[in-house]
């Protein structure tokens, strides 16, 4: 009998500072075990639970892209914090070289075949970037840019210095099949792209809703003012996609921790349309 | 078939039965009576009306290492813990408390995603279910007839067991009960005049009344998702929760966990715990947010589970009316009231 609490040993092979403020850090994971890797078969937008011994286990969003094979990339902010913090503060610790677990992949995905056709708008806010990176770098892939159409991204931080992926985005602004929207709430003084805040430049950039499909992610309050900004452009309800975030333990749908309404987001989820949400009882 | 054995004989069924393996029965402790692993026949009482903790723990006990783990520089040593699969046998399940197995089933090996831990305890383990006294009053908290059950329904266990004059009679309900019953060299063969007893006490089992009202699974599911911004029926009917979470403890059907690390100096194991929706901090994020920061928010969330989320995930409403919850609260909360209530507005 296969058991799902069981994590498979990853071998921790690059370490990556994000932000300036040091607490978001980017972990690339190789599998120990090839058999493993033959079956970690994952899409964007599903995640992992990352595992330390003696620590605890933390559910966290898969940044990387299965089309690039050969490992997983997890994007960790250190939440030190009195509710918890073990084990992302044990992950940034580490040095490359340790080893550590990983079990997944856990929860459904963006739907793929769904976005597949359409115009896709990616909205982004601060550190809930790493499972739209995953997804951007799934929909640029040489094999499956033709699958979509119009790719849109708009993706904003506090500041430059909190901006996760800066080199990869450097790079996507600089392709033709990608429509890069970077701003900050507050630039610096090397600072010379765009300022404001994402629902504000959502307003700005103002895709059209035909054929089109948006994806949000962000915090609460980037979320609660950008929804009305993609309802006046006409998106409608089954065509605004996000993530939904819920304390989690097992992430296999078993220990009734992340149940909203008649849903495990963990099993269910993380991935709902808005019109999904709204079936749901407000207790997320 | 039909056993019997003379009640005071009944230490020598104990015996037989702990030859088999293991062996999970009622002991009265200073904490009431509740199941245990048996070790002395003789800590096996039949005196008790209904255990205090529902006889879940043998399937899900309140604490179980899943990994042991010793913590070395850069690679740690990890062994999974090996399933527990010896046979056993779980004697002494209240007929109510025994349709509790059925309703977790649901969950733990349902929805696509197989667990282990319960399915090889579950697998392994034969259930003799034992009337309630048939000719006593059910304890008012009781509300078991709601769900269509009587005090001495044999069905889902393996072996069902009944007392009678002087006599324990047990009939094999499964083929497993059945193979159980046949390998016991203490019992004897019932006759005609069991027989007669034993039906007569299933059906007189009918007739014993706990609370009850008509409760239909999905009705009152979606009554429960209609009232469920109704927060001033919420706090009315929490207003005196203190959070405890002692009813899902006492809950044969609550299964919420927790998974967290143990280590002394360099060793340890993963373990999961039952866990309660009731606690403060079962949602709180890392972040600081917590959905359900208030006492009703999170009996809301309990009483939800049960009578809505469930039947529309499992298809049953998630309770036994076993009434532990209620002998259990200390600010006498009853949800068997709440439900009731709720279906009336």
């Amino acid at each position: 009998m296969e058991n799902p609490y069981i994590p498979m040993p990853m071998n921790v092979v690059q370490i990556t500072t994000e932000v300036d403020t040091n607490d978001i850090k980017t972990f690339r994971l190789t599998f120990v075990n090839p058999e493993d890797e033959k079956k970690f078969k994952y899409l964007p937008g599903q995640f992992g639970e990352l595992s330390i011994f003696g620590k605890g286990e933390s559910p966290i969003g898969i940044a990387s892209s299965p089309t690039d094979p050969g490992y997983v990339e997890f994007t960790v902010q250190r939440t030190g914090t009195l509710v918890g913090g073990l084990v992302t503060t044990a992950l940034h610790d580490l040095e490359e070289g340790a080893q550590i677990g990983l079990r997944g992949p856990l929860g459904n995905s963006w739907p793929i075949d769904f976005l597949a056709g359409k115009n896709v708008v990616v909205v982004g806010g601060g550190f809930a970037f790493t499972t739209l990176r995953s997804l951007i770098n799934y929909m640029i892939h040489p094999e499956n840019r033709k699958r979509f159409g119009d790719i849109t991204v708009v993706y904003g931080a506090r500041t430059p210095g909190l901006l996760l992926y800066k080199d990869e985005m450097a790079a996507w602004q600089k392709r033709k099949d990608l429509v890069m929207h970077v701003t900050v709430d507050r630039g610096d003084a090397n600072w010379k792209g765009r300022e404001g805040f994402v629902p504000t430049v959502c307003k700005e950039v103002a895709p059209s809703a035909k054929n089109a499909v948006t994806v949000i992610c962000g915090p609460p309050i980037m979320i609660k003012f950008t929804l009305p900004v993609f309802f006046d452009l006409g998106f409608s309800r089954e065509n605004i996609l996000t993530s939904l975030e819920m304390r989690m333990k097992c992430g296999i749908g078993k220990c009734g921790r992340c149940n909203v309404g008649n849903k495990y987001v963990c099993k269910d989820g993380p991935v709902f349309s808005l019109a999904q949400l709204e079936q749901l009882p407000r207790d997320y | 078939m039909l056993k019997k054995i003379a009640i005071d004989q009944f230490s020598e069924l104990v015996k037989a039965l702990l030859e088999q393996g293991l062996l999970y029965a009622p002991v009265k402790g200073t904490d009431g009576v509740n199941f245990r692993a048996i070790q002395n026949p003789a800590d096996v009482t039949l005196d008790y009306y209904n255990t205090v903790l529902s006889p879940k723990a043998v399937f899900f006990p309140q604490s179980e290492d899943l990994i042991r783990y010793r913590i070395k520089k850069d690679t740690p040593e990890a062994q999974p813990v090996p399933l527990e699969n010896r046979p056993a046998v779980i004697l002494g399940v209240r007929p109510c408390d025994v349709r509790s197995f059925e309703i977790m089933d649901r969950h733990f090996l349902g929805a696509g995603v197989i667990d282990p831990y319960w399915k090889s305890k579950r697998d392994s383990t034969t259930v003799i279910g034992f009337a309630f006294d048939v000719n006593a009053a059910a304890d008012p908290a009781d509300f078991y007839n709601t769900f269509g059950y009587g005090a001495a329904d044999p069905e889902g266990s393996d072996v069902f067991m009944i007392r009678a004059d002087g006599n324990l009679l047990l009939r094999g309900m499964t083929d497993r009960g059945e193979k159980l019953l046949a390998s016991l060299g203490c019992l004897q063969a019932g006759d005609a005049r069991d027989e007669k007893a034993f039906d007569e006490t299933v059906k007189k089992g009918k007739a014993v009344r706990t609370r009850s009202a008509e409760i239909n699974d999905k009705e009152i599911a979606k009554k429960l998702v209609d009232i469920f911004d109704n927060g001033e029926f919420w706090q009315k009917v929490t207003m005196a929760c203190i959070a405890c979470g002692a009813c899902t403890f006492v809950c044969p059907t609550c299964y919420c966990f927790d998974i967290s690390d143990e280590t002394l100096f360099k060793e340890g194991a993963r373990k999961r715990f039952w866990d309660a929706c009731t606690f403060t901090d079962f949602t709180l994020e890392a972040s600081g947010h917590n959905p359900r920061p208030r006492i009703f928010q999170r009996y809301r969330q309990k009483v939800c589970h049960k009578y809505s989320y469930h039947v529309d995930k499992y298809g049953c409403i998630s309770c036994v009316g076993c009434g532990r919850c209620i002998r259990s609260c200390p600010v006498n909360i009853d949800i068997f009231g709440i439900v009731v209530e709720a279906g009336k507005l």
